[in-house]
């Protein structure tokens, strides 16, 4: 009865997704870790791999065509998983929350708002990663195998986001959320082979690696830009995997994301009053 | 994603309008409780459509509790509560869109201009204030295109402002909104404050100031403990309307405090050269010695005829409270 048509949401949604846009692109933190870092790894990691090659899933390829696709993931990864932990941890901290909770908003825009800001962040982290690759290092893009590697980037890009979104649902604090973020993307990061390709890896890496939705992202991308891929490549059992996890944290994110908890009683002085109470009490 | 919004905003709603449509907020034995303290211990509040009511109190009174249970913020240990209508524990969007919230301590994102940061929170609201107006009603012009991490505490403070009304509500709930304003800051809240109010819009501040009180609000309830102490209107709280004046003067030199035709009935008091007593009837006591000061072409320097200002009031009321 209350609720508002779809179509008056959208614009809304719109309006937010703007304003995380505008947001991000004016916090330098962001563009640092988002564009900078991951392109600075790209153009050293290159300069001093001195042609190398690396072995991936058929043979052996060159370093740059291993690596650009593998620093557009992480890219990807900054941006749609650990920016939005840190930044909504951020965000309740501050009390923005608590103030767009009392406004007629619902909290739905508003968390779409932020991944929808995320993933287009880390869309755009992407292209700029493959426009110095390819312009730089002469990375090879393969045409029949494009089409695998946007849809692969998009199902990523979404299912990261929705995983970024739960996980912020556990942080509390502002203070642990580059904690958390950090410990939970760098050592995947490892294992999924982001930095170091695990084809060579002892078999239980790759069985713990597995478990996780960034190596199958990781193994269904690098497979669009290798010379060893047959037909479309599209890698559906890598792409399930992380969809799954995808839904799975979009779930969890519905289920438990509040935009302030009634819970959360209150402000320091309050706090302080319960817990001078609680003394008194004893 | 619809689950979640279908869960805030749970469309059987029961808006009996059961106080009227002239009352704007209607509270019944509220009560709340964190553990063994109770923070609101028993409040009844009735606040009429268009009054400016006034929250008044020490730190930890619960005047924050009260105002974050009827935004819909908290929710109550027992009570009845209803604002416009609506039952805000339910946070329904449609009376979200009718409440402006001015918090304590409120966050935006630091990196929008406060352009930005207006549009985007009256988006939400059906019939928003257009933002120029709000700007200007709260005297940030100058600043409508900086971002918010540019703004001094006062600034911050009026964005705070702006935000609560421009989605145009019904009520405005301003929890300290001047804490930390330089007297002009203050003075220019004040006649945003008082526009709001010509517009008809109900208000309900908490405030330190007593004089913030005084200048805006129409009725003012006092706090201490979670209870209601005193509540009535500024001039009259504590019954200080109808209590005893106090006359004060300087006694002319080389005469006698009992030369002068003073009242016979009243204790006076002397300091300082001053003599001065309490009376309720102070026309009666002060013609005598009026006729006197013309008689005798004797001026009665330093006359004042004071009542207790509502700051007395408050203190007296809040005796022994941390304030």
């Amino acid at each position: 009865m209350t609720e508002r048509p779809l179509r008056s949401d959208l614009p809304l949604l719109g309006r937010w997704t703007v304003a995380r846009l505008k947001s991000i692109r004016r916090t330098p933190r962001a563009a640092f870790f988002t564009f900078i870092f991951p392109l600075l790894l790209l153009v050293l990691l290159n300069a001093t791999s001195n042609s190398s090659h690396v072995t991936v899933p058929g043979g052996e390829i060159a370093f740059d065509q291993y690596f650009t696709p593998s620093m557009a993931i992480y890219a990807l990864t900054v941006a749609c998983y650990a920016l939005p932990i840190f930044g909504l941890a951020t965000a309740r901290d501050a009390g923005i929350l608590k103030r767009v909770r009392g406004t007629p908003l619902s909290p739905w825009i508003y968390l779409v708002a932020w991944a929808t800001g995320a993933i287009l962040t880390g869309l755009a982290a992407v292209v700029a990663i493959f426009v110095v690759g390819v312009s730089a290092f002469g990375v090879k893009l393969y045409p029949e195998l494009l089409p695998a590697a946007i849809v692969t980037i998009l199902v990523g890009a979404v299912s990261l986001g929705a995983i970024g979104l739960a996980v912020s649902t556990f942080v509390r604090r502002a203070e642990t959320a580059p904690a958390i973020a950090n410990l939970t993307l760098f050592p995947l990061a490892f294992l999924s082979g982001l930095f170091f390709p695990i084809e060579t890896a002892p078999q239980w890496v790759k069985d713990i690696a597995h478990v996780f939705p960034l190596s199958h992202l990781v193994e269904a991308f690098e497979g669009c830009f290798s010379p060893f891929t047959t037909g479309s490549g599209f890698a559906f059992g890598d792409l399930a995997v992380v969809a799954a996890w995808g839904l799975a944290g979009l779930l969890v994110a519905v289920r438990r994301f509040r935009l302030e908890e009634d819970a959360e009683e209150g402000s320091g002085r309050l706090r302080a009053l319960v817990r001078r109470g609680a003394l008194e009490g004893n | 994603m619809r689950i979640l919004s279908a869960v805030q905003q749970d469309p059987a709603r029961t808006n009996s309008h059961g106080d009227g449509d002239h009352v704007a907020v209607s509270v019944r034995g509220l009560r709340k409780a964190y553990g063994s303290l109770e923070a609101v211990a028993g409040v009844d509040i009735t606040i009429p459509r268009g009054e400016v009511f006034g929250l008044l109190g020490p730190n930890g009174a619960g005047k924050t509790t009260i105002v974050e249970i009827l935004e819909g913020h908290r929710r109550r240990s027992a009570g009845e509560v209803r604002v416009l209508g609506f039952d805000p524990e339910r946070r329904e969007r449609a009376f979200r869109e009718l409440i402006g919230i001015v918090p304590q301590e409120g966050g935006v994102d630091p990196v929008l201009t406060v352009r930005e940061v207006i549009e985007l929170y009256s988006a939400a609201y059906p019939g928003p204030r257009p933002v120029d107006e709000v700007v200007e009603l709260v005297g940030l012009e100058e600043k409508s295109d900086e971002r918010v991490e540019t703004l001094s505490g006062g600034q911050r403070r009026r964005l705070d402002f702006a935000i609560g009304i421009a989605g145009d509500p019904e009520i405005i709930f301003l929890d300290e909104p001047t804490t930390g304003f330089d007297p002009a800051a203050r003075r220019r809240s004040w006649e945003a404050i008082n526009r709001l109010r010509s517009l008809g819009k109900t208000i309900l501040l908490t405030t330190h100031y007593m004089e913030e009180a005084q200048q805006l609000a129409d009725r003012v309830a006092v706090i201490v403990g979670g209870r209601i102490v005193s509540e009535g209107a500024p001039e009259s709280l504590g019954g200080r309307a109808a209590g005893p004046a106090l006359v004060s003067f300087r006694v002319p030199k080389g005469l006698a405090a009992e030369e002068l035709p003073l009242p016979s009935d009243v204790e006076l008091e002397r300091s300082n050269g001053h003599v001065s007593f309490r009376t309720k009837a102070v026309g009666r006591d002060l013609r005598p010695l009026l006729a006197w000061s013309w008689e005798q072409s004797q001026e009665l320097d330093g006359l004042t005829v004071t009542r207790p200002t509502l700051e007395d009031v408050y203190l007296e009321l809040t005796e022994g409270e941390g304030a």
